[in-house]
């Protein structure tokens, strides 16, 4: 044994034996015994813990603009299952939602509402500007359509191609999943811009 | 599909018909466009397609490209170009707008009704006709700026409604950002 | 068949007549024929209430905004406010070269792509009146007919989710991943795919496609079976669509509706059969009407078409199996590139090359309009050309723009909750809508 596990104490965690110095083992450490029991234990920090939180269950708002959400709809569907994240539960009202998935072009008009519903999210949110038109303008370079959404709203994660194949867009889910999980802020925190 | 035996010169303000590829197109006047529509309406054309209008401004100015010259010269700016070989024919005004109709009962026929207009001239709106030129006018308002007279609703239908200029005509820009290593044109 | 014009809103007989605003601080101006307004009686009272129906909603119908106007839970005054997908398409096709053109129609009705894809190429085939081959033309009727397939699963699934049938969105998504999976196989993107191309197909149809595509024909039937035995026979489907969103033939026919709508609202006119276009003047299909005007009736004649779009795709495949080796474009140099091979060997071909790509081939002067059936109806490409390699101006005639006109139309005595289905059942895509 190279060095020996550490033990809780080592962690500067007082178990409650030291503080009650007459209580007895508990039933876990009757059964499993102790060693047995600091190993089987996780140990985290609350930090961690809630990112992990968020991050299993990151509820998405029906935001779908044009052809994207098509296939956005698509990885709710049975093949690309997006409930073994979490997130099938698309929440109409943006006052439920974490994540943004804004799919397809946004024009002008609808820049407004985007940020108003972007706004009337609760803190904390995560946006991803699928597809090329929300990342950039896409193949419309013109008078109506919004060069990249990330001009009105701070973008976390941008799915290209268009429309993004459905397992591209579950690439860009995860790895929101694990930036966030390592303790990456949500892009309203990071970006000076649109925030 | 040929227009059967619907005698167009009768209609009220008829100026010309021309057939190409395979369709019909019957000019008349402006300012009697309700009427060749009605009368339209009345011989079976009970179904209005589309209303479009087209801006033909700049039409033929780019000139003749390539080794193929006229009259008046070729372009040596473009000398080894594909671009145009010959000039398109001129248009009498700089506006056209064409109403594609359908007849869905025997004889089945489909015609274009297309009348020219300038800048500014306003044109009687066809809802009592079809009421379903509701939405094209408007919609041929919002990004041509064509008038139409006695419309109950002529607002903006696709842009927002505080927006300035018409989109569609060849006067007003693209928009759009510049981007690196884009063409020039 | 048809139903009487009294049971609807209005109908063009009450045409033109012209109303000053409904009340005082309403959003919905005077009367028109795409407006619902409220009635006199109710003109002043405190019993209105003007919710917005706004453009981000949970419906997946896009980003459509309805002004409604409730008395409780009926619907007294409608007025639906589009332009929130205005993407300029036309103006921005005016910019492109034909060849780099073809990828625009398709993101305007982005459900039934192929269809969007299909009418634009058609539309430039006509202005350069050349004859596609065989091979391509039957390709493109199969494709489209998969893509009708497609659309009406789209339909139907979320159609049926917003009325609270969830289960049809996975079970309809179930079969159009399996279309996805055929377009994947041909043309290498699941939509948007860009496989027509002026003159025929961008490429030849692969090896093993005809038998994944005949698995698909056996299978789909059962499919649809299953569809109707949880819908068609569900008490609480038939209660929330008969009956709901009347819309008359002469009202169908004034309003300029197409397609299913038209079909349900008892006019017998489908395009594919009456001015027909690719091969369907040489396939065997039914076109399904039925007479009632409401929700119910336009979802059974989706469903009846997605049983005939299968038997469309079954004779396609048939007639395509013998078809291996032919050409599937057109062999003219000035509009098609050509093949890679010659490259190596032939400097006309490389010079051909050259000037398609870069500067694009030129169309002949003239004006065309043409029109498909599109799974929403009669989708139509105006397009002028000035004889040059860039359009001068294309039109596209979206049947969701029309289809939307007709929703105050079919919005009688119908309660919110109806509404839903009405807009649902009238298949409007907001792409298609708004260009």
């Amino acid at each position: 044994m190279a060095d020996a596990p550490k033990r809780l104490r080592d962690y500067g965690l007082q178990s409650e034996r030291l503080l009650w110095p007459t209580k007895g083992p508990s039933k876990f450490e009757e059964e499993l015994g102790v060693e047995e029991m600091e190993r089987a234990l996780g140990l985290t920090t609350l930090d961690k813990a809630v990112r992990w939180a968020q991050t299993k269950s990151m509820w998405p708002d029906t935001f779908g603009l044009a052809c994207c959400a098509i296939e956005m709809m698509s990885i709710v569907s049975s093949r690309y299952d997006l409930a073994r994240f979490g997130m099938e539960a698309f929440r109409s009202s943006p006052r439920q939602a974490d994540l943004l998935i804004v799919s397809g072009r946004v024009a002008h008009k609808m820049a407004a509402p985007l940020r108003q519903i972007y706004d009337q999210m609760l803190e904390p949110k995560w946006v991803i500007a699928m597809g090329a038109c929300a990342s950039s303008g896409g193949m419309f370079n013109n008078y109506t359509i919004l060069q990249g959404v990330d001009r009105i709203v701070p973008v976390d994660i941008y799915v290209p191609f268009c429309p993004p194949r459905p397992e591209a867009l579950m690439e860009g889910i995860i790895r929101l999943h694990e930036a966030h999980q390592a303790g990456i802020e949500p892009a309203y925190a990071r970006r000076e811009v649109a925030t | 599909m040929n227009s059967g035996d619907m005698k167009w010169e009768s209609l009220p303000g008829f100026v010309s018909i021309k057939e190409s590829f395979g369709e019909t197109t019957v000019t008349v006047e402006r300012e009697q466009i309700r009427d060749a529509c009605a009368r339209a309406r009345d011989d079976g054309f009970t179904f209005l397609a589309d209303i479009v209008t087209t801006d033909y401004l700049g039409w033929g100015d780019k000139g003749v490209s390539g080794y193929i010259g006229t009259a008046s010269g070729r372009d040596l700016h473009q000398p080894s170009t594909q671009g145009y070989q010959a000039l398109p024919a001129p248009k009498p005004k700089r506006f056209s707008l064409s109403y594609h109709l359908l007849a869905m009962e025997q004889p089945r026929r489909r015609v274009r009704l297309q009348c020219w207009l300038d800048e500014g001239d306003p044109v009687q709106s066809v809802i009592s006709v079809w009421p379903t030129a509701d939405w094209h006018e408007r919609e041929q308002f919002d990004l041509m700026g064509v008038q139409f007279d006695e419309h109950p609703n002529l607002a903006r239908l696709l842009m927002p409604d505080d927006w300035e200029g018409h989109p569609l005509r060849k006067d007003y820009p693209i928009g759009g950002e510049p981007v690196r290593f884009s063409d020039a044109e | 068949m048809t139903i009487a014009p009294e049971k609807t809103a209005r109908s063009m007989r009450d045409w033109p007549i012209v109303f000053p605003p409904a009340y005082e601080g309403s959003r919905i101006p005077a009367r028109v024929p795409t407006i619902l307004d409220v009635p006199a009686d109710l003109v002043g009272s405190d019993d209105i209430l003007q919710i917005n129906f706004g453009p981000n909603h949970p419906s997946t119908h896009g980003v459509l905004r309805l002004i409604v106007d409730l008395e409780g839970e009926q619907v007294v005054g409608l007025n639906a406010v589009i332009g929130y997908l205005h993407t300029g398409f036309e103006k921005t096709m005016e910019q492109k070269t034909w060849w780099k053109c073809v990828t625009y129609p398709e993101r305007i009705d982005y459900v039934g792509y192929q269809n969007a894809e299909l009418v634009f190429v058609l539309a430039v085939e006509k202005l350069l009146a050349i004859d596609v081959p065989e091979k391509a033309t039957w390709m493109r009727t199969l494709l489209c007919e998969l893509n009708r397939i497609h659309s009406h699963l789209v339909f139907l699934g979320t159609s049926a989710l917003e009325l609270g049938a969830i289960s049809m969105f996975w079970y309809c998504f179930r079969e159009r991943e399996m279309i996805l999976d055929l377009y994947e196989m041909v043309t290498g993107a699941r939509m948007h795919t860009r496989y027509f191309q002026v003159g025929g197909l961008a490429e030849d149809i692969p090896e093993g496609f005809y038998a994944e595509c005949r698995k698909y024909v056996e299978w789909m039937p059962h499919a649809l079976d299953d569809y109707l035995a949880l819908l068609d026979r569900n008490v609480i489907w038939l209660e929330r669509t008969k009956g709901v969103g009347l819309l008359s033939s002469e009202d169908a026919i004034a309003l300029g509706q197409t397609g299913p709508n038209l079909r349900a609202s008892g006019v017998d006119w489908d395009l594919r059969r009456d001015e027909p276009y690719l091969a369907y003047d040489q396939v065997d299909f039914r076109v399904p009407v039925y007479g009632g005007g409401d929700v119910y009736d336009r979802y059974r004649v989706r469903m009846d078409e997605m049983a005939e779009s299968t038997r469309i795709v079954d004779q396609c495949l048939r007639r395509l199996e013998r078809m291996d080796g032919k050409p599937w474009i057109v062999d003219d140099r000035k509009i098609v590139l050509p093949p890679r091979e010659e490259l190596h060997t032939s400097m006309e071909s490389l010079i051909h090359h050259f000037k398609i790509v870069t500067e694009g081939f030129r169309v002949p002067e003239g004006e065309v309009y043409v029109a498909i059936e599109s799974p929403r109806g009669e989708s139509g490409c105006y397009l002028v050309s000035d004889g040059g390699p860039k359009p001068w101006r294309v039109h596209f005639r979206a049947p969701s723009f029309v289809a939307l006109e007709a929703t105050a139309t079919c919005t009688s005595n119908a309660m919110i909750a109806d509404l839903i289905a009405i807009v649902g059942s009238l298949d409007a895509v907001m792409g298609d809508t708004d260009r």
